[in-house]
């Protein structure tokens, strides 16, 4: 773990105003990516993961005002705070970025090829016609079949894969130093998935980027991730390499979640299991544990304070739980 | 299990689009043989755009088929019409993935399943009230919901009340397409354990489509597998993922990613490449062919038919009893590359 | 009461020109009898060609009627016919539409076509061409217009129906076995008519204009009705010596017109999230305040 650190969030909140009301989907979150690291962030939908990533980086719909607190360290510049014209230069440039829905960030009328190449014109400083051989090279990068006859293709005529490969290229073709994937496979088959998952791989190594991956699917963080930070209502429930997290959880929610994970020697027709309840819809801060009133494990206290963030029995997971470490070993959920 | 009749028995259904390229036609569903037995789930999988809506959509009447037939208990619906067509088919009902879309969001929830019950000739107020009650009862939903409206209501909740409102009218089978995939994953069990609850109690059929492989398994006793407008492989949950016989049945459990890292560690090159053809102009033979691992140069030439290699357990691949004798999949000889036969 | 309150926060978020004008238009329109300060068409030749003054604050025209009066009566002449026009039109067009858009296969095909034809004719040539043949007269004018108008709402009817029997809430229906007339009274008609009023409000301003069109050429509106476009024709021969009697209404006219395009329009957009305003920002900054000393 010499390598440098790219990242460093340290206790982000992000309040969202909208006309209808105040949220606070991000709250008190700290994590950190070095380069060539990838750094899984995995929670159910509305869990805060896009606000935590895009809030940020000016990146919310108009109509909703975003305040910042906590300080996000990206390679020594601070960027809560930071003016929007220096965020607009990193943003495509030193920070590529990837979204869930291909075909709503690609634009319908113009070529890939176009895409591809403004990116390097804009960052890059490249003429236009270097532009369009470098997007030939990044659409042989992502390992398009068939590049040349690509470019001139619009995205409608993609399969959803393929889009993805193009957002791909896009979001690397100024080499960035960080890459922030939302969802990138969620769309996909799992057939694609594990094709995407490849690439991105392959990507890392060549570019050694920091990868941050959000998902919401455990087989993506096994299958690409280092570290994992799981949020369950706009917090950190669980953080440390994927190596501990998801073989031995600690928090009850990332216990819950790994075990409702059909396995191989579950009977056909047994039940499924899973976590009871559903999880809160979000607004202001939740006065104890956010997820107490679905825990099995939950005491009085997890009701009424907010347990902080520390470390269990391994020094690199940790958990906010106060009774993950009166536990000498957390793996146990039986429930059967 | 074979000598049980079947409550829906498809027969080589066809149904296809008019195409963006004109003049030709997409076979989304092309040729397909499936059956229900009472009470049992049966999964349907495959990646998308490979029909498996198309296959549902066309079974309840929202597509039209253009050739084939569907039984249901013995009865040709396709030799009825109007009036006795609707009520006939009522039995099959139809749960969709999207469970906000799938309610009207002017009308209360209590208000939309009363209207199922409206439909079915219910008319008294008394004995709706006490309906709406049982059903949102089997669902697992409190009796308060009735006055809410959907947009009220968390996504798997919606789900819930879709799921009552399909009840409401007494099916016999279920399709359901992909109920559970736009709900969170702390959800899904839920909502899983529904159905397996209500097949159980009510006997329902129900047709289980889905793409999340490792769902199915668990939840079905029997598995379709669908590639390209076509049934690849059928069999029992046990044989079709313990002894995988088709070459694309193979892929697609390989490429299930596993939540244990250290499985996934082991993990070298994605088990299917490139994306599912365009079913405009699938290829000729094997339809899996230009992705298949063992394809060789009679894949090219015909349609390999279903191969019976178990009881209920059939591949329509030319390999299937190799593959199932030897467990092993037949490489290609390096020269004869799938890519180059299909010009 | 909720009704009212949602109606006002709703409106609240539209532009405000295109409220006033259009709400002073539609209260001027329905109320104009008790509201015009003289009899809009006692002419007093003595009179005549007057400037503004206490007794007609917006002076006499060239036979001594009060101008106010008259523009007023205007708004009312106008808001009639429109609704006339559209109501027929919407009617028309909306059952065409539906039909269209519930049957599919060749009833659309056929209807369609018959819509595309009358699309493909400019309104004003079709109104022309009905009053040239039926004559001029009031009811006549309604008939041509609302001709005219019919086929472009059919078009955006049978647009909204086909994407809403798509909806699966309709598919489900459909799966439950609802009868057909279920399926269109309860749920196709009242979501298809509901977006088809929205784009009826921008219609709405073309609607007046082509009155006002019509009666300025003498085919619409006869004397001694008073309307905003047979004030122009009047006034027109005094184009120098007394300008304000033209230009009055077509000041209304086009206030009227431009408002309910505005309102039609941001109605339309009225999905797209515009930013907060300070007020509301102040707000939610002090409730979020609230939370960090918490
Ligand atoms: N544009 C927005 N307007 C209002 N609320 C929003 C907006 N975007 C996100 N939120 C709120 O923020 C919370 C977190 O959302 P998000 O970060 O998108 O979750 P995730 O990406 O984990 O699914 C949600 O509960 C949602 O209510
Ligand atoms: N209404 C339609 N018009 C034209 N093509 C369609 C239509 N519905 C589906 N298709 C095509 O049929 C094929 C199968 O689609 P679908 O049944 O939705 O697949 P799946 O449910 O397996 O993802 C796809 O190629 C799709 O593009
Ligand atoms: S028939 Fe040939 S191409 Fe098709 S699956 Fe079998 S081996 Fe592969
Ligand atoms: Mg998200
Ligand atoms: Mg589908």
């Amino acid at each position: 773990m010499a390598s440098k650190e790219i990242l460093r969030v340290s206790d982000l909140c992000v309040d969202l105003f909208t006309q209808r009301s105040v949220i606070r989907p991000v709250d008190g979150v700290s994590y950190s990516v070095a380069a060539g690291e990838t750094l899984a962030i995995v929670g159910e939908s509305g869990s805060g993961k896009t606000v935590l990533n895009f809030a940020p980086l000016g990146l919310m719909p108009t109509g909703v005002n975003v305040d910042l607190s906590g300080s996000i360290l990206f390679n020594d510049t601070e960027l809560v705070g930071i003016a929007e014209p220096a965020l607009r230069k990193l943003r495509g440039g030193s920070i590529g970025t990837i979204f869930q829905d291909p075909m709503s960030a690609l634009n319908p009328a113009r070529t890939i090829g176009r895409q591809i190449a403004e990116v390097s014109e804009l960052h890059m400083g490249l003429s236009s016609s270097q532009a369009e051989s470098r997007a030939l090279d990044l659409l042989k990068l992502v390992r398009m079949s068939d590049p040349d006859a690509r470019l001139k293709q619009y995205p409608h005529e993609l399969s959803g894969g393929l889009r993805q490969r193009v957002m791909i290229a896009i979001a690397v073709a100024a080499e960035p130093q960080l890459l922030i994937a939302d969802e990138p496979t969620t769309a996909l088959d799992v057939t694609v998935q594990a094709q995407i998952i490849a690439l991105l791989k392959d990507l890392q190594k060549r570019l050694n980027m920091a990868i941050v991956l959000i998902t919401h699917d455990m087989g993506v963080v096994a299958g690409i991730a280092s570290r994992v930070a799981v949020m369950y209502a706009g917090r950190v429930a669980e953080y440390g390499p994927v190596g501990d997290v998801l073989v031995e959880p600690r928090h009850p929610y990332t216990m819950g979640l790994i075990d409702a994970i059909p396995r191989a020697d579950d009977a056909p027709g047994s039940l499924f299991r899973g976590l009871p309840g559903a999880p809160p819809i979000l607004g202001a801060p939740i006065p104890g544990c956010a997820f107490a009133p679905r825990c099995h494990a939950a005491i009085e206290s997890c009701h009424i304070t907010r347990p902080a963030l520390v470390s269990t029995v391994q020094p690199l997971v940790s958990a906010a739980c106060p009774i993950i470490n009166k536990h000498n070993h957390g793996g146990a959920y039986v429930q059967h | 299990m074979s000598s049980t009749k079947s409550v829906l028995r498809v027969e080589n259904l066809v149904t296809r689009f008019k195409s963006v390229e004109r003049g030709k036609w997409v076979k989304a569903v092309d040729g397909v043989s499936i059956e229900l037995r009472p009470g049992e789930i049966v999964g349907l999988v495959g990646e998308s755009g490979c029909g498996k809506s198309t296959l549902g959509r066309s079974i309840v009447g929202l597509e039209r088929p253009q050739s084939g037939r569907i039984l249901l208990d013995d009865i040709d619906l396709s030799g009825l019409g109007g009036r006795k067509l609707r009520e006939t088919r009522r039995a099959i009902q139809y749960v969709f993935q999207d469970p906000y879309a799938s309610l009207n969001d002017r009308q209360t929830i209590g208000e939309a399943i009363t209207e199922a019950l409206v439909i079915i000739g219910i008319h008294d107020r008394t004995r709706q009230r006490r309906r709406v009650h049982e059903l949102l009862d089997q669902v697992g939903l409190p009796d308060t919901v009735a006055e809410r409206y959907p947009r009220e209501l968390s996504g798997g909740q919606r789900q819930r009340v879709a799921i009552a409102r399909s009840l409401a009218v007494e099916p016999r089978v279920l399709i359901c397409d992909e109920p559970v995939s736009a709900l969170d994953l702390s959800i899904r069990s839920q909502v899983m354990n529904l159905f397996l609850t209500l097949q159980k109690d009510l006997g329902v059929a129900c047709l289980f489509i889905a793409h999340d492989l490792a769902l199915v398994r668990q939840a079905a006793s029997r598995v379709y597998v669908m590639y390209l407008g076509k049934i690849v492989e059928q069999g029992t949950s046990l044989d079709v993922y313990e002894r995988p016989t088709h070459p694309y049945t193979r892929a697609l459990l390989a490429s299930i990613p596993s939540a244990d890292p250290r499985i996934e560690a082991t993990r070298e090159v994605p088990a299917l490449l490139g994306d599912i053809p365009s079913p405009t102009n699938p290829p000729s033979g094997c339809r899996f062919r230009t992705r298949c691992p063992s394809a060789v140069e009679a894949c090219a030439v015909a349609e390999p038919p279903t191969v019976w290699v178990g009881p209920g357990h059939g591949a329509a691949c030319i390999f299937a009893a190799q593959i199932r004798a030897t467990e092993v999949v037949p490489q290609p000889e390096p020269q004869r590359l799938p890519q180059q036969l299909s010009a | 009461m909720k009704f009212l309150r949602e109606f006002l926060s709703y409106t609240s978020s539209l532009p405000r020109l295109a409220i006033w004008a259009v709400g002073t238009f539609l209260f001027l329109g329905i109320f104009a009898p008790w509201l015009t300060p003289h009899d809009p068409n006692a002419q007093n030749l003595l009179q005549a060609h007057l400037g503004p003054s206490f007794a007609h604050w917006l002076g006499t025209d060239h036979v001594g009627r009060d101008t106010l009066s008259r523009l007023i009566l205007s708004a009312r002449t106008s808001v009639v016919g429109m609704t006339l026009v559209l109501v027929l039109a919407l009617s028309v067009g909306v059952t065409i539409g539906t039909v269209a858009g519930y049957r599919r296969g060749w009833v659309e095909e056929g209807l369609m076509r018959i819509v595309d034809v009358g699309l493909a004719m400019p309104s004003l040539i079709v109104a022309l061409a009905v009053i040239g043949i039926f004559g001029t007269g009031y009811w006549n004018m309604i008939l041509a217009l609302a001709l005219a108008w019919w086929p472009g709402s059919a078009r955006i009817s049978r647009a909204v129906a086909v994407n809403v029997m798509n909806r699966p809430h309709i598919e489900s229906l459909r799966v439950l076995g609802a009868s057909p007339a279920r399926i269109y009274f309860h749920h196709l008609l009242p979501a298809t008519l509901g977006a088809v009023l929205v784009y009826a409000t921008a219609d709405a301003g073309a609607v007046a204009l082509a009155i006002a069109t019509l009666s300025f050429l003498g085919l619409g509106i006869q004397p001694p009705t008073p309307e905003w476009g047979q004030m122009l024709v009047d006034a027109l021969p005094y184009l120098e010596s007394s300008p304000r009697q033209v230009i009055l209404p077509g000041l209304a006219l086009t206030l009227a017109v431009i408002g309910f395009n505005l309102l039609g329009e941001s109605i339309a957009l009225n999905r797209v999230p515009t930013p907060l305003s300070r007020k509301i920002l102040r707000q939610r900054r002090i409730t979020a305040a609230a939370w960090k000393k918490a």
